[in-house]
């Protein structure tokens, strides 16, 4: 009944080395003490560990003598019985013992099969003391990141400009392309956000005016494209060389977007620079040598007199235009005589007519422009003054009263007004005497009634031919029409009495635009000085001087110094896409103002209303 | 060239031949060079009128967006550049040099071409990483000219295979010690040998601080064990005792070596992974410009 031992330990070179021991015994005892026939140097294993008992020719029990258990073939037990022909691996801390039998004996070979620490393992000291472990490798983190962003940022965002290429909107929802974005899209293409497409066509190709006029259709062009090209200031070295570039890639000059630039972030369109105006008109004679456009750079310091259409004189009644320079003074012939320092006097007849008829019609102590001036519904320009509306409270036109009713002349029909008081004349008594009444008979004697009666019959007998007089005195100095028109007296061409045409310009400056409705915080008077003027040929409009006591230029400069300035671009006045309404920018703030609405308030060049005759 | 190197460093004294680090090769050339370059860049900025304002899309910005990229793709040429060692007007360390100062002067140039129009999109990302990337560099350029002197020192001339023997050494001499020991206290020696010297995560080398440390629990607890026994000197708890003494002062030194070496090398695994991914995403915002012109 023996058991033979074999200690197995391992040269560097890993060849075995076996010492075998032999022990004739039932028991043998394992454990970490010297004592123990099996003598294990493991700290794992305890100062006696387990006993082998030998119970016959095979089998043996193996027995754990503490708490601490040990591992059979892997499995972990406290107490093992084992056919030793059948053999069996034991496993006690770092040692491997293998149980087996040599004929008569059995036979236990024991080897250390794990390093007794853990430094003294194999190491790569390159790597160990390195953070190569720790960390995934440089060149694979390198290649899987790159790997990532292609797809991420060129694949995907490719594959979904290919899957909406033709779509007119896309499905709301994230698009891979929308990475590619470089800032939100202004308020007004807030809703192409998602539909990348519906700008950027096709791919490598910029962004071309037909996806622009796809929505806005009738886009007013600002000049012929060869004369914009011609107009524009040669670009620097770099504007050149981007050119050529944009040459090279098939970019045509002149696109939409290179004024209207997108992408800037959300809110409204940022209105274009000034300088993109300034660039073709600061120089434009230069360039342009037939055109007629003065030169202009900014508002505060280069910018052209005004030069407003004012009347010249009339065609038939037609009135004539022609823009004239205030540095020329220019005078307008309405065709009315209304010297406007008689009307506003706080002291004169006027003004105590006008507070007599305070009451009905809202005037104050004296009259005021808001008396005879009403503004158009937009508030941008005056209505023309009409004679009915905004003269006759005081101008009245009244000739008789038949019980209650009042019998005017018509206003703007000389022909009419003659033959109203021909036919006055004509219909109407002198005033009946009293005494003439009755049907009783006349008594002989009574001659003083005789002449009441003479007096009055020849009256009626001649009255028809007063008219004519009366319809001089209408048209002759003192009469109601002479006080405000210019009359032509009968004689020569004239059958007749008639009345020189009168127009009134609505709008004087037709290249610029100007709100008064914008103006609100100013008085009538701190640009218009009509108080002092005598003439119904002064032209009351303001100046390019006038202007700048308050606006500057877009980058705020000005000539003098202005206490309080308003910055201008040649955009507040001025349109490129110029149509009969108000430029864009304005438009924009009063959208802005009314809470989101941007009308086109499209209105005729001039108002023409001839109100008298 | 040859009286160019002959040329005394200005600020040394005569004679003295000192090393001339990457940092202040050839009395700063590239310091000047990418200083200069910056300067341009800026003052282009403010002076050239691009309208309606500066961006990535105007002339300037297309310029400064070209010598970028161009910039960024010499400066990941060092990788290869750095494998082969030269001496000469294009030695490495000239190399090594720009790569540092021009590589600054990217912020610059970068910055500039961005027009300060950020968003999150593909173009800032691009942006972000290079920035990412540079900062990484600038720790990198810390990292290598302050911790040498400091691993140096924790060395005391020791390699490292001869830590590693130490460790070794020592563990051998616990682990005779210990036999001899119960098994609880075998136990804690046991787990002492059992923890790997080297590891840990990244944050355990890079804060140098093991709070798990099996030696200094080990040490602790056997102190507690002989704490009221008096040495007689036969105890062979007092031997393990000493033992764990040495263990952990030779472990103390390793983890500061390791700290100090992965403090030399992290910045490495940010800036070159994240130099690869700049570059791609480089090309990504590049290809889309003009893929949607």
């Amino acid at each position: 009944m023996t058991f033979l031992i074999r200690q197995i330990s391992r040269t560097s070179d890993g060849r075995e080395i076996i010492r075998p021991t032999e022990i004739d015994s039932t028991l043998l005892s394992i454990g970490r003490l010297s004592e123990n026939q099996i003598h294990l140097q493991d700290l794992a294993v305890m100062p006696r560990h387990a006993t082998i008992e030998r119970l016959d020719r095979h089998r043996i029990i193996v027995k754990a003598m503490g708490t601490l258990g040990f591992d059979v073939d892997g499995r972990p037990v406290m107490e093992v019985e084992i056919d030793a022909s059948k053999g069996a691996e034991l496993r006690f801390g770092s040692h491997r013992l293998t149980v087996g039998q040599d004929q008569q004996a059995i036979t236990i070979a024991v080897e250390r099969v794990e390093a007794l620490s853990d430094a003294s393992q194999d190491k790569d000291e390159q790597k160990v003391f390195s953070l190569r472990g720790l960390m995934p490798g440089k060149r694979v983190s390198a290649w899987s990141f790159a790997a990532l962003m292609l797809l991420a940022f060129l694949a995907f965002p490719i594959w979904s400009w290919s899957s909406y290429q033709s779509v007119k909107e896309r499905p709301q929802g994230f698009h891979a392309d929308q990475s590619w974005s470089t800032g939100k899209l202004s308020q007004a293409h807030a809703s192409l956000e998602n539909n990348c497409q519906a700008c950027h066509t096709d791919a490598f190709v910029a962004v071309r005016d037909e996806s622009c006029a796809t929505c806005h259709a009738g886009t007013h062009d600002h000049a012929p494209a060869s004369r914009l090209a011609a107009a524009k200031a040669p670009p620097g070295v770099g504007g050149r060389i981007q050119n050529a570039f944009a040459g090279m890639f098939n970019v045509p000059p002149g696109r939409c977007v290179e004024c209207h630039t997108e992408h800037e972030g959300e809110g409204r369109m940022q209105p274009t620079a000034q300088q993109f105006c300034a660039d073709c008109h600061a120089g434009l004679n230069t360039r342009l040598k037939d055109t007629k456009l003065l030169n202009a750079g900014d508002f505060g310091i280069a910018h052209p007199e005004f030069q407003p259409a004012v009347i010249t004189g009339f065609t038939g009644t037609k009135p004539q235009y022609a823009r004239t320079s205030f540095a020329k003074k220019p005078v307008e012939d309405s065709g009315l005589k209304f010297p406007h320092d008689l009307h506003l006097s706080k002291t004169n007849g006027v003004a105590q007519m006008g507070r007599r008829l305070a009451a009905d019609n809202g005037f104050g102590d004296a009259l005021a422009c808001k008396d005879c001036h009403k503004s158009d519904p937009s508030g941008t320009r005056f209505q023309p003054v009409d004679m009915e509306r905004d003269c006759a409270m005081c101008h009245s036109l009244t000739f008789d009263q038949i019980g209650g009713t009042m019998r005017t002349l018509r206003h703007g029909d000389p022909a009419q007004v003659i033959a109203d008081l021909r036919a006055f004349y004509r219909g109407t008594s002198p005033m009946r005497p009293s005494n003439l009444g009755g049907m009783a008979r006349r008594k002989p004697g009574l001659y003083a009634e005789g002449q009441v009666y003479n007096a009055y019959f020849g009256a009626v007998q001649t009255r028809s031919g007063g008219a004519e007089a009366a319809i001089a005195q209408v048209f002759s100095p003192g009469g109601a029409c002479f006080d405000c028109h210019r009359i032509d007296p009968p004689g020569g061409k004239n059958a007749s009495w008639s009345v020189q045409p009168v127009a009134q310009t609505a709008r004087y400056f037709q290249k610029g635009w100007f709100d008064h409705d914008a103006h609100r915080t100013e008085t009538c008077e701190s640009c218009h000085a009509a108080p002092g003027s005598k003439s119904a040929t002064d032209l009351l409009i303001p100046d390019l001087a006038s202007c700048r006591t308050c606006h500057v230029g877009g980058t705020g400069a000005s000539l003098k110094s202005v206490a309080k300035p308003v910055e201008s671009t040649c955009a507040l006045c001025h349109s490129f896409h110029a149509d009969d309404g108000a430029p864009w920018s304005t438009r924009q703030r009063v959208a802005a103002q009314k809470g989101g609405t941007n009308p086109v308030s499209g209105k005729p060049a001039i108002m023409n209303k001839q109100t008298g005759r | 060239m040859a009286t160019a190197t002959k040329r005394a460093t200005p600020g040394r004294v005569k004679g003295e031949t000192l090393h001339d680090g990457f940092l202040r090769h050839r009395n700063f050339r590239w310091m000047k060079i990418a200083t200069l370059l910056s300067l341009i860049a800026i003052a282009g900025y403010f002076l050239i009128d691009v309208q309606p304002r500066h961006n990535g899309g105007s002339w300037y910005g297309y310029g400064l967006g070209t010598i970028g990229a161009l910039l960024i793709l010499w400066l990941t040429l060092l990788g290869l550049r750095k494998r082969s060692m030269t001496r000469g007007r294009w030695s490495l360390k000239a190399w090594t040099s720009a790569h540092v100062y021009l590589g600054l002067s990217l912020i610059v140039i970068g910055t500039l071409h961005t027009g300060f129009q950020f968003g999150w999109n593909v173009h800032t990302l691009a942006y972000a990483l290079m920035m990412i990337v540079i900062l990484s560099g600038l720790y990198g350029i810390f990292a290598y000219a302050t911790l040498p002197v400091a691993l140096s020192n924790n060395r005391e001339e020791m390699t490292q295979p001869q830590m590693l023997d130490a460790l070794r050494s020592i563990d051998r001499q616990l682990h005779d010690a210990g036999q001899p020991l119960e098994h609880h206290l075998a136990a804690l020696v046991q787990s002492s040998l059992d923890q790997d010297p080297f590891g840990g995560g990244l944050i355990r080398r890079l804060s140098g601080r093991y709070p798990n440390c099996a030696t200094r629990a080990a040490q602790a607890a056997i102190r507690r064990e002989t704490a009221y026994k008096p040495n007689l000197g036969e105890d062979p708890l007092e031997k393990v005792d000493a033992l764990l003494v040495r263990k952990e002062a030779i472990l103390a030194r390793v983890r500061r070596h390791l700290k100090l070496k992965a403090m030399l090398e992290v910045w490495l695994y940010v800036h070159v992974p994240i130099t690869f991914a700049l570059i791609a995403a480089l090309s990504a915002h590049i290809v889309s410009v003009f893929f949607y012109w």
